[in-house]
């Protein structure tokens, strides 16, 4: 194997995975001038990178497309603040996240039942709370050639309960995702510490993140080749019962493990 | 580029190859030929797919040292299918190895200075988790 020239290890090399390149680039010296080629990381990053490049909010500085990888895998703001996305580092794969202004939440301008804060210095990271309201529709859409093919997603709701909560944990929320002939639905119940019953209700529907918030999940589906849109929904329109402290930080699709 | 291959690489036309023996290039021509008549991607039927899938898996069963002679051949020659087919094969080799595992199957020498390993360690570190 000694006698291929480089080129041929880069081509050997990008049928791997970006584990195994790094891994890999501990063998010879030939292996490790390979492993650092803009040949290889061309193809393990996301086949529309250049496009998602220009639409990035933040332009980014690097001089390897391995540099731009590593860069990418963490959550980037493209599209004005109003979706971020990152690579996952050992498959490749793309994840979005949805911001809440990127999704339809029901009277999400009115004051009275919902009401938009930012999150950090920055001005484009807004987050929104329930004030008050019976009815709870959420949605959000991406299209699937925005995703990374061939791979299964699932999405969720990221949110957080505040100190000021009440009523979300009477009645069960629906959740949806629909792309052309896949369709799951499902009923989640949030926790809630119960004051009058002191006592905390139905745990494990809710999942912390990393980022310190939580996630509720909606559904998955698989993302094949097909120019399709995901429909992704958590709704709650049939009690009257009023809510309230629900902290909605947007909606996130990630590749199942 | 294929066809041209076929329709030229007799021995009338005596075209020089010194990095291809002929062991190597009847193995090559083969593939070619075999790959020219199947019909293109868009038209064929997913059975011929396949077939043809098949074959190719068949086609690099070879020891190492004549999958790597066919690669450095599509190399050199440009058929950039070959050169797919045999480098992912390789690549399937080393998938899940480490560096050691990689060195041993493929006889490599291990040519790093103790600085430099470290180096690579440092540089990669979340490979070596």
């Amino acid at each position: 194997m000694e006698m291929l020239p480089e080129d041929c290890i880069c081509t050997i090399l990008s049928f791997t995975s970006p584990l195994q390149t790094s891994k890999s680039s501990l063998v010879s010296t030939t292996f490790r001038s390979a492993s650092e080629s803009d040949v290889v990381w061309d193809r393990f990053l996301p086949p529309d990178y250049q496009d998602l490049l220009l639409r990035l909010v933040k332009t980014l500085k690097f001089s390897t497309k391995k540099e731009l990888f590593f860069l990418l895998c963490n959550w980037v703001l493209i599209d004005g603040g109003r979706k971020s996305f990152k690579i996952d580092k050992y498959s490749g794969k793309k994840s979005y996240l949805l911001s809440a202004r990127e999704l339809f939440i029901a009277w999400n301008s009115d004051p009275m039942y919902w009401i938009w804060k930012h999150i950090s210095q920055s001005r484009l990271e807004e987050v929104i709370e329930l004030i008050s309201s019976s009815w709870i529709e959420i949605h959000g859409k991406i299209k699937t050639p925005m995703l990374s093919k061939n791979t299964t997603y699932v999405a969720y709701l990221k949110m957080r309960i505040s100190n000021r909560a009440y009523g979300l944990n009477m009645t069960p929320f629906e959740v949806s995702v629909e792309v052309g002939k896949q369709a799951s639905h499902g009923t989640v119940c949030l926790c809630g510490h119960d004051k009058e019953k002191q006592q905390t209700v139905r745990m494990e529907m809710l999942r912390e993140r990393e980022d310190g918030w939580m996630e509720v999940e909606l559904g998955e589906f698989f993302n094949g080749e097909n120019d399709e849109e995901v429909k992704m929904s958590f709704t709650e329109t049939k009690d009257y019962h009023l809510k309230a402290g629900l902290v909605i930080g947007g909606i996130e699709l990630r590749p199942k493990l | 580029m294929i066809k041209h291959m076929i329709e030229d690489n007799c021995a009338d036309n005596g075209i020089p190859l010194p990095n291809v023996t002929s062991k190597i290039l009847s193995k090559v021509i083969e593939y070619c030929k075999k790959h020219v008549e199947t019909p293109k991607l868009d038209e064929r039927a997913t059975f011929v797919d396949d077939e043809l899938k098949a074959w190719d898996a068949d086609f690099v069963k070879v020891d190492q040292a004549t999958l790597f002679d066919l690669i450095l051949a599509a190399n050199y020659l440009n058929i950039k299918s070959l050169l797919d087919l045999t480098c992912q094969t390789v690549a399937d080799m080393i998938k899940g190895k480490t560096p050691k595992e990689i060195r041993k199957t493929f006889n490599i020498k291990n040519d790093f200075t103790l600085e430099e390993e470290d180096e690579v360690c440092r540089e990669n570190q979340w490979a070596f988790e």
